[in-house]
């Protein structure tokens, strides 16, 4: 009897050094698993994905002003075309920055004043008419932006005759075209210049807490990819929240109502590229760094089991982008025509999401960043 | 028969008992204001629209702004318990209003909740004010002893507690896959010092495995009085490294508050006479008036020790429920919960709602954040029995706002330990027709992987 207590005694102890020895001791140095560097993800996405890609957006942003000038200052056939090109232009670079909502973007709600639509018609003319300046109420997120533009550029009236007409009659129109796209520039130049002092706490804040960057980076990558690009690109004007489809809030729809180009089809497919790019760690150039994926790639190496997300993941943007392609570049017209095309690209982008939101989240066991409470 | 009655007769130092209500009170006056402070009464309880209820408990819900109301009454019977301030009215209220707060929403559901719902019930049942309370200084009267088996049911609860959380690690992914440590360890890599050790495979496996020797074995040392100084540094050690490591709120500390008790009681003595003296309360205690006398005889003794053994019965009993169950225990969680099956698995879930009307032949995906807090989707998502809730709840909105034949559907996607996300509801099972209970939820596509053990 003594004796059986005295073994077990001594079994205990053993666990209690090894214990010890796991938290005090030695911290070996040359092991052969290497450990992963966080560090080396963020200062790959700083430097190589984040600020090159605004840099971009923000000379389109300057030709755009550019184009507006030119545009308030003489409207005419050649004048809105160029607008409406650089219009295009600009809001295909916005694809690549939309989903870095941190930092000064955060701060100043920066996608919401970029890309708001549907666009609020009825406010818009009202902010028109009374040549309203100040466009920081929420309520005017869905009357300025690049949806803003779009209205101004192709939707203030049915065709290019009347909309020259319009800015030709009335300086209100080139003068609130004005008040957007200064807007726009303030808040981009806010969220570039702040870049420069925020990147080195943003690169090293890679702790595994609710409020680090590295966290609240990867929870809006996630929620970019689930709601600014499936559900507002797709879902929605694909009626899969709603009794019927919408094609009234797809992405750029006056371009489209009032043919001047389909692009809808465009833009996804820019969005599409730029998660691709940001979750493999690929700069424009097509240098590849550490990344989501490569994080991904050194968990599945520690779990001897382990599945392939990151692989996973890659397939199946690829499996969507082929679903955005047999898409009709008119967004209005496939919807309703033939909406099934929109939903299975709705599916293919669910997919996406899943792997994102259960196996990415777990395997990083991301501490979440909206609400807290103890677990067991 | 004799055995029992003088068993039921053995009597113990008071002091045991005073100490550990003192403890337990003051750790839960604390937990309740900490969660307070913390605003999670409004973010848990008063911001959702929806709550998540118990099955039979429908009708506890939070109410309003008065739920804090009811948090200020459980606070200050947790203080009265610790003072020994009516003392038995104090522990009914304060289990009625926590159990009571614990039922408004499962979403917040945690072992240790559970844990101190079913222990201040049992304390009802013991004679915890006969010394060193504020009830026997009014009285005038301070008992030496009381009945050992009021000791012993404590130390009961906590040896199940720690024994079957044990039992519960004796599974293939616990042991021989280092899961869900692994993916937990591997995620504290911004600890200092550690950090770098946590990612190593070896201190996933030789965690989990300690983990689990721990939890079996750690009662037993605690009992026997020559292992027990060493076996409550372990306990020390273990759940201070567990707070560390894990967001984990109050447990660790309640947890070693109660291990305490298993010494003598000259050790607790020693602590409250020092404490005392420090506040100097030992001069009002020691009041000459004061009588001491030997033991409290009970009037319902036996009442209450049969209302015990009942209530232990059924404590060893129900963690073994899910036997009656098919399909995997993890996957499944039928009869999961209030069974100590703590940091047992990592799970994730993204479920979706398709509300389907069959009259317009018609359909649309809610979107959950209309009706769900983060907090709630991110348990909704994974647990079979907040779905099919959760579903019924949809169904009957969207039946109020016209739509007559409607039928709700769920798109569900789950990951476990680890393993790949895989499909998690039958997606062509019309959830609002399933009926809830205790019945097996068919509707619950079985993983194909079997995890081993219990």
């Amino acid at each position: 009897m003594k004796k059986s207590h005295y073994l077990l005694s001594l079994i205990f102890l053993s666990f209690l050094t090894l214990f010890i020895s796991c938290s005090s001791e030695e911290l070996p140095e040359n092991d052969d698993i290497q450990e992963f560097d966080r560090g080396a993800v963020m200062e790959n996405y700083a430097n190589n994905i984040i600020i090159p890609r605004y840099n971009d957006f923000k000379s389109e942003l300057d030709k755009l002003k550019t184009e507006v000038i030119e545009f308030t200052q003489n409207p005419s056939t050649e004048t809105h075309t160029s607008l409406s090109n650089q219009w295009l232009e600009a809001y295909k670079a916005w694809q690549y920055v939309e989903m870095f909502n941190i930092g000064k973007a955060e701060e100043i709600m920066y996608s919401n004043t970029m890309n708001t639509y549907p666009v609020n018609q009825e406010r818009t003319i009202d902010n028109i008419n009374s040549e309203k300046i100040d466009l920081s109420d929420p309520n005017d997120w869905a009357c300025q932006g690049f949806p803003g533009l779009d209205f101004l550029i192709h939707g203030v009236a049915e065709n290019l005759e009347n909309i020259l007409n319009l800015y030709n009659s009335d300086t209100k129109y080139g003068d609130y075209l004005i008040v957007v796209i200064s807007n726009m520039r303030t808040n981009t130049n806010n969220v570039v210049d702040d870049w420069s002092s925020y990147k080195s706490e943003f690169i090293s804040s890679t702790n595994n807490t609710a409020t680090s960057a590295f966290n609240m980076l990867t929870n809006d990558f996630v929620y970019y990819f689930e709601k600014g690009l499936r559900t507002n690109k797709i879902g929605i004007p694909a009626g899969v929240f709603s009794n019927n489809p919408l094609d009234t809030k797809i992405e750029a729809y006056f371009a489209s109502k009032n043919s001047f180009k389909d692009v809808s089809k465009e833009l996804i497919t820019e969005a599409l590229e730029a998660v691709k790019l940001m979750f493999s760690g690929t700069s424009k150039t097509g240098s590849v760094g550490p990344s989501y994926k490569s994080y991904l790639d050194y968990i599945k190496n520690i779990n001897n089991n382990g599945v392939d997300i990151g692989s996973e993941v890659m397939s199946k943007i690829n499996t969507s982008n082929d679903r955005i392609n047999d898409l009709d570049k008119n967004f209005i017209y496939q919807i309703n025509n033939d909406n099934t095309k929109m939903l299975a690209t709705f599916d293919a982008l669910q997919k996406i999401v899943v792997n994102f939101k259960t196996d990415m989240l777990s395997l990083f066991n991301i501490a979440v960043d909206y609400q807290d409470a103890d677990g067991d | 028969m004799n055995l029992i009655s003088s068993y039921l007769n053995k009597k113990q130092d008071s002091t045991t008992l005073a100490f550990f209500r003192i403890g337990f009170g003051f750790l839960m006056t604390f937990s309740i204001i900490r969660f307070w402070l913390k605003g999670w009464i409004e973010t848990i309880y008063i911001e959702p629209s929806f709550h998540f209820s118990y099955y039979f408990f429908e009708w506890v819900k939070p109410i309003g702004n008065l739920t804090y109301l009811l948090f200020l009454i459980c606070g200050i019977s947790a203080f009265f318990v610790a003072i020994g301030y009516k003392y038995f009215y104090s522990i009914i209220v304060f289990f009625i209003s926590f159990t009571y707060i614990e039922l408004m929403d499962k979403t917040t559901y945690l072992n240790h909740y559970y844990f101190i719902s079913v222990l201040s019930f049992l304390m009802i049942f013991l004679s915890a004010n006969n010394s060193y309370s504020v009830d026997s200084y009014l009285k005038k009267v301070n008992y030496k002893k009381v009945y050992q088996w009021n000791i012993d049911c404590i130390k009961l609860l906590l040896f199940i507690v720690y024994f079957y959380s044990g039992l519960a690690k004796i599974n293939s992914d616990w042991l021989i896959e280092a899961q869900p440590l692994k993916i937990w360890l591997t995620s504290n890599y911004d600890l200092p010092l550690i950090g770098t050790l946590l990612q190593k495979t070896w201190v996933h496996y030789a965690m989990s495995w300690g983990g689990m020797i721990y939890d079996l074995s750690i009662a037993f040392f605690l009992i026997n009085p020559r292992t027990r100084a060493f076996a409550f540094f372990m306990v020390i050690f273990f759940h201070l490294f567990t707070a560390v490591l894990f967001p984990i709120g109050m447990f660790p500390y309640i947890m070693i508050m109660g291990s305490i008790i298993f010494f003598d009681s000259s050790t607790h003595k020693k602590i409250l006479d020092r404490i005392l003296k420090f506040f100097k309360l030992d001069i009002i205690l020691n009041h000459k008036k004061i009588k001491t006398k030997q033991i409290n005889r009970l009037n319902f003794r036996d009442t209450y020790f049969t209302i015990i053994s009942i209530f232990f019965i059924i404590q060893i009993l129900l963690p073994f429920r899910y036997f009656l169950y098919p399909g995997e225990l993890f996957w499944n969680e039928q009869g999961y919960r209030f069974s100590w099956r703590v940091m047992l698995i990592e799970k994730k879930g993204y479920t979706n709602f398709k509300i389907v009307d069959m009259e317009n032949n018609s359909s649309f995906y809610v979107k959950n954040e209309d009706y769900l807090t983060e907090f709630q989707e991110r348990q909704m998502s994974f647990q079979p029995d907040f779905i099919l809730e959760y579903a019924h709840f949809l169904g009957d909105i969207h039946s109020k706002e016209g739509i007559k034949d409607i039928e709700v559907y769920a798109d569900s996607y789950v990951t476990l330990n680890g393993r790949i996300s895989r499909q998690f509801i039958d997606p062509k099972v019309n959830l609002y027709k399933e009926k809830r209970g205790f019945k097996h939820k068919k509707w619950i596509i079985p993983i194909d992987e079997k995890i081993k053990g219990l």
